[in-house]
């Protein structure tokens, strides 16, 4: 018992003590930036040379595992001080309405770079009020990824060029998947999902669900969404889908196993297939995608209020975003450049084995300068979210896609009033 | 409280300065006492009490985390009611919960007889392995029974393929994914109340089994006359704590199919919902609204089950 | 007589294997590569890729940052809920004072409080006390609970003997150093099960934690592995690593502890 009180209260009090201790305080000299940011968003590398490059400036970066979004969401509603620098991906509409939580790009100078970058991209930081949160770090260009020789046992072309002439539109390429089917005999399916398909079809359009002024237009002719449903739905009805998410171990195991043949997807799913389906290296191409050129993804970097150094920050993230360092970063760890000079760059004509030696770049390089510029809106994500939701009830429940789309409308139609 | 009372109070204090004052000071003379429970009450009274409180307030206002709080009336309650999804939340994790809780608890009744058999060996090495479930992390869990019950290379369709079936894609199917979910929730409990029930067959005086073969009664009409009515208050604790954690099934379906509970929505249980509506979609004064519909979900079907349990005919007490 | 013997340890060592059979196939799985996991047919006996499948986890996720960081919530969420839970259980046990009736009451009262209902508003209170992110939000709210106090209560009213306290009393000893001295030793076995099943319960927590931890550095096992899982899918041979090596831990703990910690938690829900 004298044992158990000798260990005992020591113990307790560390627990106390160590329960309570902070982080190291920064020393007076040196000027520590905070960095969040998710793994392969940034170079790791490159962020390590940034303390070199700026003497007097430590970098605190730290890798955000799990839901990023909610986590730094959940930072704001804390209102305790989060990072200085810090990472969006594709949902940066959605951090519109706390504008005031950051930094207006502009102010710190933006403008000087602005005509690097591709406009479109550029403008997806910036508020309808003309405030810049966000500096674009990578992009998302779309392109059809598919089976080289799966293509051409089915009888459909297999060259990169002739899969874009006769594969060009969407109807085209359903088509082409219903041939593709009927020779495997269902053992391989076209696509990976039909929601792909909505998504895709939406990220090649300038009108999606909101007008510029914040209007709900996805029920207006004038907009993708319904194009966008409808083929999703012949696609469904065509059984041309093979049911595994994106993201998924499933995925994975379709694409390694050569169960899906095909898929339109942004250029960040290189790596994904690379890694989740090793065994199909070398028989993978990319062609332009059906229906034309979209952006899906890519991430931004913005400056927290609560920074005390936002002129040290911005001069930190323009020096990441540098045409130069969006070269390198694309050759470390593949994230397409936001930069329109480093489109220009002959890393993008490097031949690459998993793609049986084709220069994937240039297709993803005339993807990115074809995309036209969306207006995405703060409630995109849920909105969107609603629309999947019932779009999936049609592909794996069978429920009528005339009573799903209707339902997915009234229920966007609340969501928009909450 | 069958045992007498210590009373430290007047023989034991010589003192007579404060011996028998008003209350107030008999409350500082046991203050060493009041000290040593307090920590308790503090604690429930700021992360208990209030935060109950402040939910109340919360399930009014408009928040989306970050901007102000605007009064929202009873909107939140308004939307919850006629949210088909809040609907379906409700109607899954009632499924999800008799899916698992009467097969669990079946299978508990019947470890635990087996076990409580005269001459079963080893008793402690069943034990443990039944209890190990209980034990594991429901992450975990939630990664090994994924590929247990994958679409496509998973382990329950090569077996099903084996047995001569054909493959089930489980996790694009809305009851595949309940299914998934309630074997996942049975695997982890029917051990622990297996050693649960063992405990109370255990407690079970041997006597009145003795006298009731004396009497001639099969093995049958025991386990009903004898058994089922000692057993009763274990299994109302059980079906109780079973409920509660039936309710709040999140773990599961957040690892195995994500933040919209999967095909159809068929993973979405109540706290899912609401952890996706307040954490992933910033609603915070939704999310508190959920939580009292919730609240009051729980209360209506701890009192069906207690009603439930209690109610059955009572005359089968009569053997003893 | 003998076929019934026979018969009941069928089907008991069938549900035997049936409970711990995903352990096994976690097993095969961490020794395999993500090719092979996703075979079909699948692989159903050992790899040999174990070695490389771990060492691929320490290179990808700080794991034995996550292990301290659990360990150490765990024990002290432990150590904190026997002192705090065992000094009121024993003063509801063996002390009289005004009030004690209601106060008993109260406490057993607040075991039916909605815990999800407090899922909001406690990250709220969090966030005002610039908690979140840190781990005393994870320790401090549970670090006196109503089921403990119950627990001890039950235990230290049938086994700590009155006569002992008087002695002790006219030895001189306090308040205090009656709880410490002699009280403690005494309530050791229930101590046992409540640090226990505490532990357990904190190394398992998934939900609050992953709400609040923001800091990858303060992960617990449980976010690092669901994050694991997120992120890197395309290796899911080492996610399965990872998995074993965050089971493991408490795996080894519980076959320590497995016998009196079995009967504790019987006796437990008979009792109440």
């Amino acid at each position: 018992m004298v044992k158990f009180r000798r260990i005992g209260l020591p113990l307790l009090s560390l627990a106390l003590v160590a329960a309570g201790c902070g982080g190291p305080a920064p020393a007076e000299n040196t000027k520590t930036l905070t960095l969040w940011y998710w793994n392969r968003s940034l170079d790791d590398g490159l962020i390590q040379s940034v303390e070199q490059k700026f003497p007097g400036i430590k970098i605190n970066a730290q890798k955000i595992g799990g839901d990023f979004k909610s986590k730094l969401k959940t930072t704001l509603a804390a209102g305790t001080d989060g990072p200085d620098i810090v990472a969006f991906n594709d949902w940066v509409s959605e951090l519109f309405v706390s504008s005031d939580r950051f930094y207006d790009l502009y102010e710190l100078g933006a403008k000087e770079i602005e005509p690097d970058f591709l406009d479109w991209k550029w403008n997806f930081g910036v508020t309808a009020e003309g405030t810049m949160i966000a500096l674009p770090i990578d992009t998302g260009p779309t392109a059809l990824f598919y089976r080289a020789d799966l293509f051409a046992e089915a009888g459909l072309p297999s060259e990169p060029a002739d899969v874009q002439r006769e594969l060009g539109t969407w109807e085209s390429y359903l088509q082409a998947g219903r041939q593709l089917q009927d020779h495997f005999g269902g053992k391989v399916k076209l696509l990976d999902n039909v929601k792909n398909i909505y998504t895709q079809f939406n990220a090649q359009s300038d009108r999606i669900y909101f007008s510029t002024d914040g209007e709900f237009i996805g029920d207006k002719p004038e907009s993708s969404v319904k194009k966008a449903w409808d083929l999703a739905v012949q696609a469904a009805r065509m059984k041309l889908a093979g049911n595994a998410d994106a993201f998924t171990s499933e995925w994975n195991a379709a694409m390694n196993n050569g169960s899906i043949a095909s898929f339109v997807g942004a250029v960040w799913m290189k790596e994904i297939l690379e890694q989740g389906a090793p065994d199909t290296a070398g028989k993978w191409r990319v062609a332009r995608a059906p229906g034309g050129d979209g952006n899906n993804g890519g991430s931004f970097l913005a400056i927290m209020k609560s920074s005390r150094y936002p002129k040290e920050a911005f001069d930190v993230i323009r020096y990441l975003q540098s045409p130069d360092n969006q070269i390198r970063t694309y050759k470390n760890i593949n994230l397409f450049p936001s930069a329109a000079k480093a489109l220009d760059d002959p890393i993008l004509q490097e031949k690459e084995p998993f793609f049986g030696d084709q220069a994937t770049g240039q297709i993803f390089a005339e993807s990115a300068r074809g995309v036209k510029p969306a207006y995405f809106g703060d409630k995109f994500t849920n909105v969107n979210g609603i629309a999947l939701r019932e779009l999936n009830s049609v592909a794996l429940q069978g429920k009528d896609p005339d009573k799903a789309w209707r339902d997915a409308l009234s229920r966007i139609r609340k969501e928009l009033l909450r | 409280m069958g045992k007498p009372m210590l009373n430290p109070e007047p023989a034991r204090v010589p003192s007579s300065r404060r011996t028998e004052g008003g209350l107030a000071a008999r409350i500082w003379k046991h203050r060493k006492e009041y000290l040593a429970i307090s920590p308790f009450y503090i604690l429930f009274a700021v992360f208990g009490l209030f935060p109950i409180a402040f939910s109340m307030y919360l399930s009014f206002q408009k928040w989306d985390g970050i901007g102000r709080m605007s009064y929202n009336g009873l909107n939140n309650y308004r939307f919850m009611l006629t949210d088909p999804e809040f609907w379906r939340a409700v109607g899954n994790t009632l499924l999800i919960w008799i899916y698992s809780t009467i097969p669990m608890l079946f299978l508990a009744l019947v470890v635990a007889f087996l076990l409580h058999s005269s001459f079963v060996r080893m008793r402690t090495l069943y034990r443990v392995g039944y209890f190990l479930p209980n034990v594991t992390s429901l992450v975990a869990v939630a990664i090994v029974f994924g590929t247990i019950f994958s679409n496509n290379y998973g382990l329950l369709n090569y077996t099903l393929n084996l047995l001569g079936l054909n493959s089930i894609e489980w996790l694009n199917r809305t009851w595949g994914i309940q299914l998934a979910i309630s074997v996942m929730v049975i695997w982890r409990w029917a051990g622990y109340n297996a050693i649960i029930y063992l405990a109370g067959l255990q407690s079970i005086p041997t006597v009145l089994y003795e006298a009731a073969k004396i009497d001639g009664a099969s093995g049958v009409q025991a386990f009903f006359r004898i058994t089922v009515p000692n057993l009763r208050p274990i299994i109302l604790f059980t079906l109780i704590t079973s409920t509660i954690g039936g309710m709040q099934v999140f773990t599961e379906p957040q690892v195995l199919v994500g933040n919209d509970g999967g095909a159809g929505g068929g993973g979405l249980t109540i706290v899912l919902y609401l952890y996706r509506e307040a954490f992933v979609h910033n609603y915070f004064g939704y999310g508190a609204a959920v939580g009292w519909g919730m609240f009051i979900l729980i209360a209506l079907f701890s009192i069906v089950n207690w009603l439930f349990v209690q109610g059955r005919p009572s005359h089968d007490q009569g053997v003893k | 007589m003998k076929a019934r013997s026979i018969l009941l340890h069928v089907g008991l060592t069938a549900g035997l294997l049936l409970s711990v059979f995903p352990f096994y196939w976690l097993l095969v799985m961490a020794t395999r590569t993500t090719a092979d996991i996703y075979s079909f047919p699948p692989k159903l006996w050992f790899g040999t890729k174990l070695g490389d499948n771990v060492s691929r986890v320490f290179e990808n996720i700080d794991f034995f940052g996550a292990f301290w960081n659990t360990l150490f919530v765990a024990t002290a969420c432990a150590a904190l809920v026997l002192f705090f839970d065992s000094l009121a259980g024993f003063t509801f046990a063996k002390f009289e004072f005004p009030g004690k009736k209601i106060l008993f009451v109260l406490l057993l009262a607040t075991m039916m409080a909605p815990a999800q209902l407090s899922l909001v508003p406690s990250f709220v209170i969090m966030a005002k006390l610039g908690w979140v992110g840190s781990f005393k939000a994870l320790i401090i709210p549970g670090m006196a609970n109503a089921f403990g106090i119950f627990w001890i209560r039950q235990y230290a009213q049938e086994s700590v003997p009155s006569e002992l306290l008087d002695a002790g009393r006219i030895d001189g000893c306090g308040f205090f150093r009656l709880y410490w001295n002699v009280a403690l030793p005494i309530l050791r076995p229930a101590l046992s099960f409540l640090g226990a099943f505490t532990f357990i319960g904190a190394w398992n927590d998934y939900l609050w934690p992953l709400i609040i931890l923001t800091d990858e550095s303060k992960y617990t096992l449980q976010v690092a592995l669901a994050s694991l899982n997120g992120i890197y899918l395309s290796d899911y041979s080492m996610v399965i690593a990872g998995t074993l090596l965050a089971v493991i831990p408490l795996i080894v703990l519980f076959l320590f502890v497995s016998k009196q910690f079995i009967s504790d938690i019987a006796a437990g829900a008979i009792k109440s």
